[in-house]
């Protein structure tokens, strides 16, 4: 199998489980429900019974905003016009390139999402992996096995990624960039001198992905339960399948691109309060879906790519959880 | 004879604006500003071991009532000499926290600047020449620096009295530092301003020659400048006033001889990487203007908007204030990360613009306009920049807002993102003249930060800003909405025409003010000049009940800041019915009742939102049927859509 047929056998694996896409999408919804129910009454509060209401509910009342941001604390401090539109998603993207400091709530709510999704990671790619329903209790099940497998996965991600954002980073970009750029007159040239940095700072970013990804498939697809052998055996393997991994993982990231890219043309500005604003909402969520779905098409592609390879589709080392799967629930009858 | 009929029909045809133009030649005639201070420089830049060597011929002529007994020059360059001087120290302010951070320690030894007086011989009164160099010493009248080498002094043999004329011959050595504050150079860019030993102001208090502080600007006296720059050749050369001959010399350099009567200060600047364009702007009433780019390559499709821009402050501000006389104006875009952009010199003043600059929003026609803006308010008014600062960028914020407003509505909001290279435009929030170009938000962080009556030298550094920019431009704005824009622009027009060429303190604007407005505004300009008191009005209650058919509507208005200002109080009843009350605002509260067959909707304080500088406007108004659920709901579903997306970004790393 090469990449293009991984890619489409992850797409068709994907779009097999519909479940699992809206598993995920409410999953990032549950997390973040809650933040923007306490925005929501920071802003309900400040406007109180105000006619600036009025034109912030039918428009933009950019005055109201900076009022608002000049009193703002806490989560209120990431309430600004970039959020509207494509603009929340250029936002995030350059914040992730330019690793920008959230404030705490923000980075709180980030690190309960990171934990769900290795929680969730077990049982979605065991899902992708057998290519056919494992039902909720084998889901989870999946998820319950390979949850503190990947976590002690996730340290050594951490240590990676820490060295990665916390020192290779500022280094590039707080040291070595303004060196090279102090004397530039020539803003263009700065900013390709940015891109090559950004590239440098992202393959590495990419490579270390790369690498986390397949060392989940591996510990999923054969049962492994040594994290750092998952890690060395997904190393190998991307070593001996250098061209179709890359290829793979660069053809996923243009699917990443692409659906941002429709999304810079489609995203819904402010919009009116009611009956719009839902439909913008919706909008928005189908973008959400949409990188949910990107998302997980890189884990079922890589699994695909990977039974292709070293197993077969469909295989599996550990057996599918049966109910009662453990000697504790059987006592209980 | 047939000359003469054909000279005749194209002066008519031409018309009374092209007819007035004055030469362009960097004459006046007449003289419109007192000439007591006349500068003729010859300077020599190597850029290679970038140093400015330079020799001036200074004529000043005593202004004052009392004789001078010593001489008082600016030295601005030794402010970037070291950490020590004042400029710098005021500067760190930002490395503790209390501003942007500056991480000058890091300067190489060659970045930092310095000016050093290498001779001064001074004739009066016929006498001969007498050298002084000798007993020049350093300084510091605002605060006692020992560190601070940026005001000269030199006790005079001979005190010149009043009237009388001395003739100065200075010689200097200058290091051009990597750029400071808008001066210096970045590669082979050089921007070169407050770069020669100039004068202060005598005034019949004394010399008014303050050491150069990081937040303030300048002053000095008007004369004619007659300026002859040696710089390599081929490296274009832009400058104050007009180039009046231009010589190759032997050495491979050329040098470019530039004049100009009746400016208050002399910039220049040179680059091999300019490409220069040239247009013109023509008005029916107004004299024509040579405009002059020195443009970076990367921004040669944007010469248009610079082109435009300038026409734009030269027609308005043509219009609602006066004529600007020059007859030609160079518009410098300066090098990227040479921090020289936004900044005004006589007859020559940098924009700034990026790589990047979408259509709908103000770069670089906002920073265009203010900076030709500042040709008529601090070059044509040329009030004291270190004491009033106000004065003139205030006064120009205000203007600029309204230009902008005229001429490139709507505009739009954009944001910056990928290190500040790539802009995003966001089309649904449109530019507000009131509240965006007067810089609302800024004066309301730091609106208690310094009366404004205080020397602007002496404002807190990080915040002074906030009141020389933003409050003028709201407090004036403020005064439009209350009195009227012909109302106001009679008090600038009458302002500029009385104090152009001269040097006007904050009392001759209101003095004006008052008396083109037929009422006194003293009132106004304590709470808005002499105070930092913070203005808020709002809507404290709104009750609406039934009582018998009738409906009891109470409504109180309170005053939560300290500062007055009459304002409108407006009731809405469902019936469609408006009443409109005037309170002078004075008591901390007020209460207003009202019976009506119809229950009340709404009340609001200064509906027509004339108080611009009302710190909390949203607490302006109460409704019954209040949006504000319907609009927190919008908003916080568009932010969760943002953070969705930003828990996306970092989950991509699981």
């Amino acid at each position: 199998m090469n990449c293009l047929s991984a890619l489409r056998d992850g797409v068709r694996r994907v779009n097999r489980a519909p479940s699992i896409v809206i598993g995920v999408w409410v999953l990032t919804l549950l997390v973040s429900l809650p933040l923007a129910v306490a925005l929501r009454g920071m802003l309900e509060q400040h406007l109180g019974r105000s006619l600036a209401a009025d034109t912030a509910a039918s428009g933009v009342n950019s005055d109201w905003m900076q009022e608002f941001a000049d009193q703002a604390t806490g989560l209120g401090v990431t309430f600004k016009p970039t959020i509207i539109g494509f603009g929340a998603v250029l936002d995030n993207l350059s914040a992730f390139l330019d690793n920008t400091t959230r404030p705490v709530a923000i980075v709180g709510a980030a690190a309960a999402y990171i934990v769900l999704w290795i929680f969730v990671a077990g049982g979605i790619i065991d899902r992708y992996a057998r290519d056919r329903a494992t039902r909720t209790h084998g889901f989870f099940a999946s998820s319950g096995v390979f949850f503190f497998r990947f976590l002690r996965l996730a340290a050594v991600q951490w240590v990676v990624y820490a060295i990665l954002f916390g020192l290779v980073h500022p280094w590039l970009f707080d040291r070595l960039y303004p060196e090279i750029t102090r004397d530039m007159t020539v803003e263009r040239t700065a900013f390709l001198v940015r891109v090559v940095f950004y590239l440098a700072f992202g393959l590495p970013v990419a490579a270390a992905t790369m690498v986390f990804d397949y060392a989940k498939v591996r510990a999923v697809v054969e049962d492994r339960r040594s994290m750092l052998g998952a890690l060395t055996s997904s190393v190998r393997f991307i070593q001996h399948n250098a061209g179709s991994a890359t290829l793979l993982f660069a053809a996923n990231f243009t699917a990443f691109a692409l659906v941002v890219a429709l999304y810079a043309i489609v995203a819904p500005g402010a919009g009116r309060s009611g009956t719009m604003m839902w439909i913008g909402f919706a909008l928005s969520q189908l973008y959400i879906l949409a990188r949910l779905w990107v998302k997980l098409t890189f884990w079922a592609s890589e699994t695909a790519l990977f039974q292709s390879r070293l197993a077969h589709a469909g295989y599996v080392a550990r057996p599918v959880a049966t109910w009662p799967e453990s000697p504790a629930a059987d006592a209980i009858s | 004879m047939r000359s003469v009929l054909a000279l005749l029909v194209v002066a008519l045809v031409v018309g009374p604006g092209a007819a007035a133009q004055p030469g362009v030649t960097g004459t006046l005639n007449p003289p419109q500003s007192p000439r007591n201070a006349n500068y003729t420089i010859t300077a020599r830049l190597d850029p290679a071991a970038r140093t400015i060597t330079g020799t001036a011929v200074i004529t000043w002529r005593n202004l004052t009532t009392k004789p001078a007994a010593d001489l008082q020059f600016h030295l601005y360059w030794n402010a970037w000499k070291n950490t020590q001087s004042t400029f710098m120290r005021e500067r760190a302010f930002g490395s503790t926290g209390l501003g942007p951070a500056v991480d000058d320690g890091q300067r190489a030894k060659e970045d930092w600047g310095r000016i050093d007086l290498t001779s001064i011989a001074v004739s009066s009164a016929g006498a001969a020449s007498t050298d002084l160099t000798s007993s020049k010493r350093h300084i510091a009248p605002d605060d006692d620096n020992a560190g601070d080498e940026t005001v000269l002094s030199v006790p005079l043999p001979r005190v010149v009295e009043a009237g009388a004329t001395a003739t100065i011959t200075v010689a200097w050595e200058a290091h051009v530092p990597r750029t400071f504050d808008r001066t210096g150079a970045i590669g082979n860019f050089f921007f070169i301003a407050q770069w020669f030993p100039k004068l202060g102001v005598l005034q019949d208090e004394g010399w008014n020659c303050h050491q150069f502080h990081a937040g303030t600007e300048f002053f000095s006296d008007y004369g004619v400048y007659d300026v002859s720059l040696t710089v390599p050749a081929g490296w274009p050369v832009g400058a104050t006033g007009v180039q009046r001959e231009r010589r190759e010399n032997p050495d491979g350099t050329t040098t470019h001889r530039y004049y100009q009567e009746d400016v208050h200060d002399f910039a220049w600047t040179t680059s091999p990487d300019y490409i220069e364009r040239t247009a013109r702007f023509e008005h029916s009433t107004l004299p024509a203007v040579d405009m002059r780019l020195l443009l970076q390559p990367e921004h040669a499709d944007q010469a248009d908007r610079h082109f435009d821009a300038t026409r734009t402050t030269l027609k308005y501000y043509g219009e609602w204030y006066g004529a600007y006389p020059y007859g030609h104006i160079t518009i410098i875009d300066p090098a990227f990360q040479s921090a020289a952009g936004g900044m005004e010199y006589p007859t020559l003043f940098t924009a700034g613009t990026r790589w990047l600059a979408p259509a709908g929003v103000t770069t670089p026609e906002g920073v265009t306009i203010h900076e030709a803006g500042h040709q008529f308010w601090y070059g044509i008014v040329g009030n004291n920049e270190f004491e009033h600062a106000w004065m003139d960028e205030g006064l120009n914020t205000f203007s600029t807002a309204r230009a902008v407003a005229h001429a490139y509505d709507p505009s739009y909001l954009a944001m910056r993102y990928f290190g500040g290279f790539i802009p995003w435009v966001f089309r649904d929030v449109v530019i507000s003249r009131e509240t965006d170009g007067n810089r609302l938000a800024g004066y309301r962080r730091n609106a208690r930060s310094d009366a404004q009556s205080t020397p602007t030298f002496r404002y807190f550094p990080t915040s002074g800003g906030s009141i020389t920019y933003n409050k003028t431009a709201l407090w004036l704005n403020t005064l439009e909405r209350w009195l009227g824009w012909p109302t106001v622009q009679r008090i600038m027009a009458t302002f500029f025409e009385r104090w152009k060429f001269r040097h006007p303190r904050p009392e001759d604007f209101f003095d004006t003010a008052s008396e083109v407005a037929g009422r006194d505004l003293t009132g106004f300009f304590d709470q808005v000049h002499r105070s930092s008191n913070v203005f808020d009005y709002g809507v404290q209650s709104l009750a609406s009940a039934r009582e018998g058919d009738r409906y009891r509507t109470n409504v109180i208005v309170r005053r939560y800041g300290e500062a007055l200002f009459p304002v409108d109080v407006t009731v809405t009843f469902r019936s469609g019915e408006r009443v409109t009350e005037h309170w002078d605002g004075v008591e901390r509260w007020k209460l207003y009742t009202y019976e009506r067959p119809a229950q009340a909707l709404s009340a609001e304080v200064d509906p027509d939102r004339v108080l611009l500088l009302d710190a909390d406007y949203t607490n302006n108004s109460k409704t019954l049927e209040p949006k504000g659920p319907a609009a927190a709901a919008k908003w916080s579903l568009k932010w969760m859509v943002w953070l969705q997306d930003c828990l996306l970004s970092w989950a991509a790393l699981v």
